[in-house]
């Protein structure tokens, strides 16, 4: 079992009030052929509603408004159109949210390809536009979104979103102190059996039916990817200080960290770790169970101890 | 005094962005003070917190936000307002300043910075909403003039006159960014020194400036790259008409080295004068 620091920025989701640059390339606006707008004067209400619905319109459809009835509600410049003004909003949304979601999903638009992965952000866009003041959960859908879509492997590409979706939110978990050996010195050992450990708060378990942990790897560290077949993988996420982690599990230590994360005592615990491990040679089990726990405590998967 | 909110001069600052975050918290360079994106430490419990502690320790911090949308007409959202001052107090920041805009309506959120219809009726609507939020606050908001790539047809004033009078009328303060000022006077075609013979400079707390990128038929404001001459040269024009207003630079896309952005800041010196 090897812990692999995930090299992403020191943070993640960095806003700004700059206009993408991608707002600007320009191809003339396909005609929409929403009912014109008839009225000269609108309410605010109708007005704003009016370009939030073009601005939003998926840049592959047309805008559902005509150039007349454009140029109704906003002024042409002296070099472009009324819808072209319009249009450069609608470039610019789009393009804003999916630079957000590539933020969030590098490896995912790696394994797709750009053009694959910004025709899906399109269409996630379409389906789960913001709602709120915040684009730090935007991306929290595409897991569940990938799985429905026409991808060459929608599993992969699900497990992948869903290991990289993993450690956006424990860059935003609650940062906890992390316990090591020294800590568990200090519980005198008739108590040890009682024990409870909490486990770090920015842990997550995932069960993946793809080995894309390994793909996240050789991504980050430049070395060639390829689809992997199938195999089912456990990985655990989560966060020391500034650091954010990727283990891959063992089924002993799967066991162990969710019996303790469920409040379970240690001795409960290692008890079903030892109830896993049936058919273990006797001689083995004991160093197996020792070998699990040690690594789950140096590892940083646990905050606090309390007995 | 710089201004009529008593809010200090801070000198010239930088936009703070996570690509430095390990420059200035190893090195603590000499800077003035950080605006942070307000949204990028809501809605998170973890690490873009604990840098932020960090550098509010050491740096004076002022808060800029995106997503207030001071002018949509959907209601003003109170959780986010909540979110906001609770950073604010974390963070000790001078001030809290967003856009004359609105980024949604009926309760989705475009993340962009739409523009206004400067008329009557929205003049009235946005001065409710910046009352009501600094009556939240407890505290004057700082709105700033976006850059903007379009403008309604029932337009019945400039925004200038919109921006002053909404000044006025809600008693804000004012952010004025001379890049959207440049950057529009471009796209709509008018004299950038009309813009800023038209504000109530007293109410401005701080000046931003940016770089953009041209496209021959429009301008974006991309925040890419250095400051242009011209934009200089209009900062140090709205300098002569203050008293002392701190300065900002924003620069959010190829975003270079700390010593290069930061030095790209200190530019202004040459415009408003070793004094800030």
């Amino acid at each position: 079992m090897s812990r692999e620091a995930t090299a992403d920025a020191l943070g993640l989701h960095e806003r700004a009030s700059a206009t993408p640059e991608r707002a600007a390339p320009f191809q003339q606006a396909a005609l929409g052929d929403a009912p014109a707008w008839t009225e000269v004067k609108l309410g605010l209400r109708a007005q704003q509603e009016w370009f939030a619905a073009i601005v939003s319109t998926a840049q592959d459809e047309p805008a559902p408004v005509d150039q007349l009835s454009a140029a109704r509600l906003i002024t042409a410049s002296a070099t472009l159109s009324s819808l072209e003004r319009i249009d450069i909003y609608r470039r610019g949304y789009h393009a804003r949210l999916i630079e957000c979601l590539l933020d969030d999903y590098p490896v995912l638009a790696h394994a797709l390809g750009e053009e694959a992965f910004e025709a899906l952000c399109r269409r996630y866009i379409a389906r789960h536009p913001s709602s709120g003041p915040s684009l730090n959960y935007f991306g929290r859908h595409m897991a569940d979104f990938c799985r429905a879509q026409p991808l060459p492997e929608p599993g992969f590409a699900a497990d992948l979103a869903t290991l990289e979706w993993a450690i956006v939110l424990s860059i935003h978990a609650p940062t906890a102190a992390t316990i090591g050996f020294e800590d568990l010195g200090q519980v005198p050992s008739e108590r040890w059996p009682g024990a409870r450990l909490s486990v770090n708060p920015s842990l997550k378990i995932l069960r993946l039916g793809y080995p894309v942990n390994a793909y996240l790897q050789a991504y980050r560290q430049g070395k060639p990817t390829a689809l992997p077949a199938a195999r089912p993988t456990s990985v655990a996420v989560y966060r020391t200080g500034r650091s954010v982690w990727r283990l891959e599990l063992e089924p002993t230590l799967v066991t162990l960290v969710e019996a303790l994360a469920n409040g379970a005592t240690l001795e409960a615990g290692l008890a079903e770790v030892q109830a896993s491990l049936a058919g273990v040679p006797e001689h083995e089990l004991a160093q197996k169970i020792s070998h699990c726990f040690q690594h789950s405590v140096s590892s940083g998967l646990f905050s606090s101890i309390s007995v | 005094m710089a201004n009529r909110f008593k809010l200090p001069n801070l000198g010239i600052g930088l936009g703070l962005r996570t690509k430095h975050y390990g420059v200035i918290l190893e090195q603590k360079p000499a800077v003035a003070w950080f605006e942070i994106l307000s949204e990028n430490y809501l809605r998170t419990e973890g690490r873009p917190l604990d840098f932020l502690d960090q550098i509010a320790d050491i740096y004076p911090v002022v808060m800029h936000g995106v997503s207030l949308s001071i002018g949509s007409t959907d209601p003003l959202d109170r959780v986010y307002l909540s979110e906001l001052k609770a950073l604010r107090d974390r963070a000790k920041a001078r001030w809290v300043s967003d856009h004359l805009c609105w980024t949604g309506v009926a309760g989705k959120n475009t993340h962009d910075l739409l523009p206004m219809p400067y008329t009557e009726e929205a003049l009235a609507h946005v001065v409710d909403r910046v009352r009501a939020v600094q009556d939240f606050l407890g505290a004057p908001l700082a709105l700033e003039n976006p850059s903007s790539y379009a403008e309604f047809a029932g337009d019945s004033m400039r925004e200038w006159e919109f921006l002053g009078r909404l000044a006025e009328l809600s008693d804000c303060a004012l952010l004025l960014d001379v890049n959207n000022v440049y950057v529009s006077s471009k796209n709509h075609g008018f004299d950038p020194l009309t813009y800023l013979d038209a504000i109530p400079f007293d109410r401005v707390v701080q000046f931003h400036v940016a770089g953009h990128t041209d496209h021959g038929t429009h301008i974006i404001d991309s925040h890419i790259g250095p400051v242009i001459d011209p934009v200089w040269q209009l900062l140090a024009a709205a300098h002569r008409r203050s008293a002392g207003v701190p300065v900002l630079l924003e620069w959010d896309a190829e975003i270079p080295s700390f010593e290069e952005t930061h030095a790209e800041a200190l530019r202004a010196r040459e415009f408003i004068g070793a004094a800030a």
